[in-house]
């Protein structure tokens, strides 16, 4: 690099295949990107809405924040009642939600991998790469021999979700109490006949090369590595494709971003959170919640007190400091211009309130299921942060990984609650409404997701969500530190501005989800918003 | 072959989801069998940036067929009618729209939000949100009354919270093989083959809504859950339990009230509270009547009704 290297920008608008619209403007110097902004455009104010209506509301509306993660959002909306009122939830209920968390997190794995993100294989960048053939055979849209099988099976998983809840997406069985439905028994042997005709036409043979219990043998990068090696039929599955070809065109080699990652854990065990409190949760999970941080080497809990939404270069008037969700009073300012000093994105930027900004996703679940932190029962699996040691840190390569590994941990789960269900006995027990605080949460398949409900006078006082793209594609905060995703930016190489897939790599390895981060700000008074309505 | 374009606008992508749902044809069946070519889709297409916006304007110069035009989210006018909160490859989404709407042969609007505004354009509305050419129940909406495609329809609306992958699939396929002619659109332009028979037409509960046996509180397996949960499948028009969802059930199968969604008012009374799963009434008979009953026709029915009603009625038939 030369003193007199010339930066080009580069607008990109919009980025495409990442669920709703982001544009990303880049600086790029000797053919790598030097500085990054990333910009959501919609707004749509949800929680606006949600001000003044039903306590319950949020189960019709907040579903309808995001057609992906619609049921991930109805597990938030939910939890959060059920901890505002004090519900008593039966054990069937819990398991009830989570296997629609589970169908819905299932079914994003084979329709994000293939319909998201593998057809940037096909990009002629890679014509050189051994690979390539192969790729656009597996990969190209629509006519792929895998994308077709990967996109068409995926709609599978949720036919089980629509067992309990009639459909997917946008049902609001999860109630305060447990949920609507009362399966029969031949939902449950229908439902496991789904699972077991996804493991089988997909799961095993395209997918993995192997079974599920070979599959499971592999504890770290290493033993990844071997299990590649030791069959043509691992090797050749769409997994040892990828992982081969990945390593070929160097997806090891950029994306790397904060190196900090947080998840609020998931799937509440369903005999420890029958009583739901917000203190209670952590210690309920199956999945633990927590915070990685690669800089230090160390693993905590994460909690909904340490959260907070920073505005100063977001549209919204509501100063440069530091601000918790419950008290959160969104002014959405009306010139939206892009002024790349002030605000420039409807996204807020998150952070905690030591560690700053994190990463959110399956990527930074799997580190910290590879944490000693929490409960001795709960879920442990350190492949992932093994990967990350051993590769020396993240990358594009490593976060695609981290999202599929879970398949088969996912699978399982399914599996158990399905084992767990006792017909007979309730899936609800009536609440009573009152007024109070919650707080939901669980993991979207693509990061932490998480509600905040004020009840007052038996209506919604205040309603804020906070959704995993919010983490990642959050421009800077007050102190001028980068987003997650504007951070793993920096240092990607562009080979082809006119065509610069690297971006999209990098957007999409972390599945972003736009539809879903736009949305996440709330609170004026009525008085407020006629000044910006034109009716 | 017909160009498809597909665009979203004040969406959440709950469409589209849906749409992957579908079998018989599957999407990529539409693809490779159907002669739908996908000139771009938010969620699938291969362009990004610059490329996007070129193809864009291929469309508008006509240098490039738009045959069928599908928008998905509702029309975002916010701040003042300008449309900059919902920008898309660098302009208002709506500016797009416009434009595109003026060279496509047909224009089909999926889900609520592109039919009618939906759940942005619920009170107090702070995106200015409208449908392409409904705002709720009133006609006009964004692209106005008048409007029509090259090919001389309205707006084909295909309502629902999320639209049916096979109340889509089917009318891109009728499109595309020129029997759209087949089709006859009602007073809300929704194909009346999706939409004039009820939600409830079909439904698992029917004999208990016949006998008057409600289900009063969630989790029941037998019982109507028009009387106390708020269930708008006798007043809802959509094809749900005819075509059922996911291939195996319905929301009012399940256990979960009709919430009306393929109705021009979703979400009914803005959710105020107090409305949310349960049934308005005054002196124990609900506010709103089964389309076509009268109140004194009510009154007498459930007297027959409750009097006629077998034991087995209150029992869980369909038990495990």
């Amino acid at each position: 690099m030369t003193a007199t290297s010339a930066v080009q920008t580069l607008d990109i608008s919009p980025v495409g295949r990442v669920e709703g619209d982001l544009d990303v403007r880049v600086d790029i110097r000797d053919g790598q990107v030097v500085n990054a902004w990333t910009r959501a455009e919609l707004f749509r104010g949800f929680e606006i809405i949600l001000k003044g209506k039903d306590p319950q509301a949020g189960l019709i509306v907040t579903p309808r924040a995001c057609g992906i993660c619609g049921g991930s959002h109805l597990t938030c909306a939910s939890w959060a009642l059920d901890t505002a009122w004090g519900t008593e939830v039966p054990r069937n209920a819990i398991l009830a939600r989570n296997l629609g968390q589970l169908a819905e997190s299932i079914q994003s794995i084979p329709r994000y991998f293939y319909g998201l993100y593998a057809i940037d294989l096909t990009n002629k960048k890679y014509e050189q790469s051994a690979f390539y053939e192969e790729a656009c055979r597996r990969f190209a849209p629509y006519t792929g021999t895998s994308y077709e099988q990967g996109v068409t099976i995926s709609g599978k998983p949720v036919e089980i979700y629509a067992l309990l809840g009639g459909q997917w997406p946008h049902s609001s069985y999860m109630v305060p109490g447990g949920v609507m439905c009362a399966p029969t028994l031949t939902d449950i042997t229908r439902a496991w006949s789904i699972l077991e005709y996804f493991r089988t036409n997909w799961l095993e043979p395209m997918w993995l090369g192997c079974s599920l219990e070979r599959y499971e043998q592999i504890q770290t990068y290493d033993d990844f590595m071997a299990w590649i090696d030791e069959k043509p039929e691992h090797a050749n599955s769409d997994l040892g494709f990828y992982w081969r070809m990945g390593l070929d065109i160097g997806l090891d080699t950029y994306g790397g971003g904060c190196g900090r990652y947080v998840t609020w854990g998931y799937l509440p065990h369903e005999d420890r959170y029958q009583k739901p409190t917000i203190e209670g949760r952590n210690a309920a999970l199956i999945m633990k919640s927590g915070v990685y941080d690669s800089y230090t080497d160390t693993h905590s809990l994460m909690r909904q007190d340490l959260a907070r939404e920073n505005t100063a270069h977001a549209w919204y008037d509501e100063g440069t400091n530091d601000i918790h969700p419950f008290d959160r009073t969104t002014q959405p300012i009306q010139n939206n211009s892009h002024d790349y000093d002030g605000a420039y994105s409807w996204s807020t930027a998150v952070r905690h309130i030591e560690l700053g900004r994190l990463e959110a996703g399956a990527l930074a679940r799997q580190l910290v299921a590879g944490g000693r932190h929490g409960e001795d029962w709960q879920h442990y699996d350190g492949f992932i942060l093994d990967a990350f040691k051993k590769m020396g840190g993240p990358n594009i390569h490593l976060r695609q990984l981290a999202r599929v590994h879970e398949l088969v941990k996912l699978y399982r789960q399914a599996e158990h609650c399905l084992r767990e269900f006792h017909l007979k006995e309730p899936f609800y027990i009536k609440p009573t409404e009152k007024d109070g605080r919650g707080w939901g949460a669980t993991e979207a398949a693509r990061g932490a997701l998480c509600h905040w409900v004020e009840v007052e006078g038996g209506k919604i006082k205040n309603y804020q969500m906070i959704a995993p793209t919010t983490w990642n594609v959050g421009p800077r905060d007050n102190e001028g530190v980068r987003g997650p995703i504007e951070e793993a930016l920096i240092g990607t190489p562009i080979a082809d501005p006119t065509d610069p897939v690297e971006v999209g790599h990098v957007a999409r390895s972390f599945d972003s989800c736009l539809v879903c981060t736009v949305h996440a700000h709330d609170g004026k008074t009525g008085e407020e918003l006629a000044r910006f309505r034109t009716a | 072959m017909a160009n498809v374009l597909w665009l979203q606008g004040g969406a959440c992508s709950g469409n589209t989801m849906s749409f992957l749902n579908a079998e018989e044809p599957s999407v990529c069946d539409l693809v490779t069998d159907f002669g739908i070519n996908v000139l771009w889709h938010p969620s699938l297409g291969m362009e990004l940036g610059d490329n996007l916006q070129r193809l864009l304007r291929n469309c508008i110069s006509g240098e490039t067929d738009l045959d069928i035009l599908v928008f998905e989210g509702s029309i975002v006018n916010a701040p003042n009618g300008t449309g900059a909160w919902n920008r898309f490859a660098d302009r208002p989404m709506k500016d797009w729209v416009q434009e595109l709407a003026g060279v496509a042969k047909f224009v089909v609007a999926v889900g609520d939000c592109a039919t009618w505004g939906g759940i942005p354009a619920m009170a107090p509305n702070p995106s200015e949100s409208e449908g392409l050419q409904f705002l709720k129940r009133d006609a006009g909406g964004f692209l106005g009354t008048d409007y029509q495609s090259q090919a001389g329809f309205p707006v084909i609306n295909i309502p629902g919270c999320p639209a049916h992958p096979d109340w889509i699939t089917q009318i891109l396929v009728a499109i595309a093989t020129g029997r759209l002619d087949d089709i006859t659109l009602d007073e809300f332009n929704r194909p009346q083959t999706f939409f004039k028979s009820f939600t409830q037409t079909g439904c698992t509960r029917n004999i208990h809504f016949a006998y008057k046996s409600s289900s009063d509180e969630f989790s029941q397996r037998t019982g109507c859950l028009f009387y106390d949960l708020g269930c708008r499948g006798p007043m809802t028009h959509s094809s749900c339990n005819r075509i059922l969802w996911n291939r195996v059930s319905s929301k009012t199968r399940a256990g979960m009230p009709c919430l009306g969604c393929t109705e021009p008012e979703f979400p009914f009374h803005d959710l105020a509270p107090g409305t949310v799963f349960k049934t308005q009434t005054i002196m124990g008979v609900p506010k709103e009547l089964p389309t076509g009953v009268n109140k004194k026709d009510y009154a007498l029915l459930t007297v027959v009704a409750k009097d006629a009603m077998p034991a087995w009625a209150e029992d869980d038939i369909f038990t495990v």
